[in-house]
């Protein structure tokens, strides 16, 4: 019988500090943790806790992975502490992931911002891996000024692909710092992007209003619920359907999750807080 | 089968006295001799204090499947196996709904299997009730149909013995070997069933008043108002939480130590404001109103949605333990009134 709290340890190689509140962790796993981009695993110290995070990197690497993490309370304070060679414990992966199946052929939108651009940094890197299934893959990605801007190194590597376009656009540029993207909030973008929404996807994942905006603003783009891909974060214990602390309506966000489309949840309660 | 009743609790005495595979013997007594009303589950003792057909216990037998505080990583390998006598039909309903929640859901909560794997469970009939017992407002009886490992149910001086799993075997060879056992015949049972029916008329009679309408998936649709009005006293303590035996909401503590991992989980309350904040402070539920309501709306439509049943068998100590004195069967009534006028 596999105890589903059995950790399995992984040891840190490499840390990139992102932003002033965000890191990328690089780790490898004492086994392989094979996983579907867009699922997550829970991510713990010894001692101190575990939360849930989805992996950044692509699904095609298994011997190692990366977390980017937001540093946000107690344990993700922790998490920001931690050097080179030290060890986290690792549970999953768990819960649903992105349909690549569906998107093979299609236009894909990406939309996100803030941390929830870690879970679609692995599907990008997924999809850029056999890009050429796709027709098109856009990604739409915010930032409140540059200095929080995320994945900063890996922005000339990834507009190099013919069918790939990746925009970027802060809230703001304060004053003395540097910008020569666009300006505004990332849903703004979806007004230059021209896109032919009937049909293709757009996967969403961001702090709670930005989903909420961007859902809507999706909408009115012209994009079908049922085509809407929503990774949704609520409160999560045991991530896999055992605590109750992530029960939206009928649903578990760590196991019919996190990754919903809006039709499934629309008419569930309180989904944005 | 029949046995005689003191002959029976003689056995379990000796039982306990003998070397055989059973570690432990769990019964229900009374908790004080001051408080008729009131049972608890209790190693058994020698004075035979125990009387098998009353009404449930004041803590569901829940709490000695799913502990309070519990170690889940890494498990017990000790295989110990204990009996408990006495459990109700609708504890062993919401055992039911616990296997489906932590043991076939996909998952395996290791702790609550390893109980449920080396306890036998010995169920008995209802034949007296408590004021809040209400049971027959969720489609349950006051005498168990399945679940158990053997049901007892009094006649005069006499248990009759229905067998309810394989797993029986072992304790029947035992007592076969201590004890005269009779065969029962149909007269036996048309007692035990005639007296089954009364029981349960009782019941029918005791909470005539309380019956609610079966539209529980429109209890989300009732206006706030009516929630705001029916939880008005509710102080959000989490006694009605804890105290359900189909509850089970933890809460996952890392206590490693060294080069050692721990995993420790323990009950959680959805009545607590904490329960479902998220980084940042951000929670669905911030008034107690919503968290009242939800505590409803996760028996009868969450968990239904979950399980192909309600989490409520009607076992009235959610209400027996209320500070603020609220009666969640008054509470049903009046939603699904007016969940009836909203459908
Ligand atoms: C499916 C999913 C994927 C996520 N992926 C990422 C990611 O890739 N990067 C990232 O930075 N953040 C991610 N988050 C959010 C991240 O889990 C929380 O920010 C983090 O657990 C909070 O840490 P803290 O230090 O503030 O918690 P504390 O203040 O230490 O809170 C204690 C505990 O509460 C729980 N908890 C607190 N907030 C949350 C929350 N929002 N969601 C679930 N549990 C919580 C955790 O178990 C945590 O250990 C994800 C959340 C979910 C549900
Ligand atoms: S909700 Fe109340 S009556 Fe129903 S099972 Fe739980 S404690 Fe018993
Ligand atoms: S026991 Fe009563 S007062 Fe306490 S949280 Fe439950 S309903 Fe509210
Ligand atoms: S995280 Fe425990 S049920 Fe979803």
């Amino acid at each position: 019988m596999q105890n589903p709290y059995e950790v399995i340890p992984a040891e840190i190689y490499e840390i990139i500090q992102e932003s002033p509140l965000i890191r990328t962790l690089k780790f490898k796993p004492k086994k392989p943790i094979p996983f579907k981009t867009g699922q997550f695993i829970e991510v713990g110290i010894p001692g101190i806790g575990e939360g849930p995070f989805t992996p950044s990197s692509s699904h095609y690497i298994v011997d190692d992975m990366d977390v980017t993490i937001m540093k946000t309370g107690f344990l993700t304070e922790h998490i920001h502490k931690l050097q080179v060679g030290d060890l986290i414990c690792i549970r999953g992966p768990f819960g649903s992931n992105y349909p690549l199946e569906k998107f093979k052929g299609k236009d894909v939108l990406i939309l996100g911002g803030g941390c929830g651009l870690a879970p679609l940094r692995s599907l990008f890197l997924t999809m850029l891996h056999d890009h050429k299934d796709y027709n098109s893959i856009t990604f739409l990605a915010g930032a409140k000024t540059p200095k929080d801007c995320i994945y900063k190194d890996e922005v000339t590597e990834w507009r190099k692909y013919d069918n790939v376009r990746f925009i970027r656009a802060v809230d703001e540029v304060p004053y003395g710092e540097h910008w020569e993207e666009d300006v505004c909030l990332v849903t703004k973008l979806l007004q230059k992007i021209d896109m032919k929404p009937d049909g293709n996807p757009a996967i969403v994942c961001g702090p709670p209003v930005m989903m909420k905006f961007g859902t809507y603003d999706l909408l009115n783009y012209g994009f079908k619920e049922e085509n809407l891909y929503l990774s949704m974060e609520k409160k999560m214990y045991c991530g896999f359907g055992q605590c109750r602390h992530c029960v939206i309506g009928g649903y578990y966000a760590c196991k019919d999750g996190p990754v919903f489309t809006y039709s499934m949840i629309k008419n569930e309660e309180a989904i944005w807080d | 089968m029949l046995v005689n009743i003191l002959s029976f609790h003689n056995f379990l005495l000796k039982l306990r006295d003998s070397y055989h595979s059973f570690n432990q013997i769990i019964i229900p007594y009374r908790a004080r001799s001051d408080d008729k009303n009131s049972f608890y589950f209790n190693e058994i003792k020698n004075e035979d204090h125990f009387r098998l057909n009353y009404y449930r216990t004041v803590d569901p037998v829940k709490i000695l499947f799913y502990l309070f505080r519990e170690k889940v990583y890494p498990t017990k390998n000790n295989h110990a196996k204990r009996i408990i006598i006495g459990v109700k039909a609708c504890d062993l309903k919401a055992l039911l709904l616990l296997d489906k929640a932590l043991l076939q859901s996909g998952f395996i909560d290791p702790a609550y299997k390893y109980w449920r794997d080396n306890t036998l469970l010995i169920s008995s009939d209802c034949d007296y009730l408590h004021e809040t017992c209400s049971c027959n407002l969720l489609n349950g009886h006051p005498y168990a149909e399945n679940g158990f490992d053997l049901n007892l149910s009094v006649i005069e001086d006499n248990y009759l013995i229905q067998l309810g799993s394989e797993r029986s075997q072992e304790f029947i060879e035992l007592m076969k070997k201590e004890i005269n056992v009779a065969e029962s015949t149909a007269s036996d049972l048309e007692i035990v069933n005639a007296n089954r029916k009364k029981v349960f008329n009782q019941l029918i009679e005791k909470n005539s008043d309380l019956k609610h309408h079966e539209n529980f998936s429109a209890f989300r649709k009732v206006d706030h108002k009516i929630w705001e009005e029916v939880s008005k006293e509710c102080v959000g303590c989490g006694a009605c939480t804890n105290i359900c035996p189909t509850c089970y909401c933890l809460i996952l503590n890392d206590e490693s130590k060294g080069n050692e991992f721990i995993k420790v989980r323990s009950y959680d309350s959805c009545q607590w404001n904490g329960y479902a904040r998220v980084a940042g402070g951000g929670t669905p539920r911030p008034k107690m109103t919503e968290r009242f309501r939800n505590r409803y709306l996760c028996k009868f439509d969450y968990m239904q949605k979950n399980f192909g049943e309600f989490g409520c068998t009607g076992c009235g100590r959610c209400t027996e333990a209320c500070t603020a004195k609220i009666d969640f069967r008054k509470v049903v009534k009046t939603v699904s009134l007016m969940a009836q006028e909203v459908n």
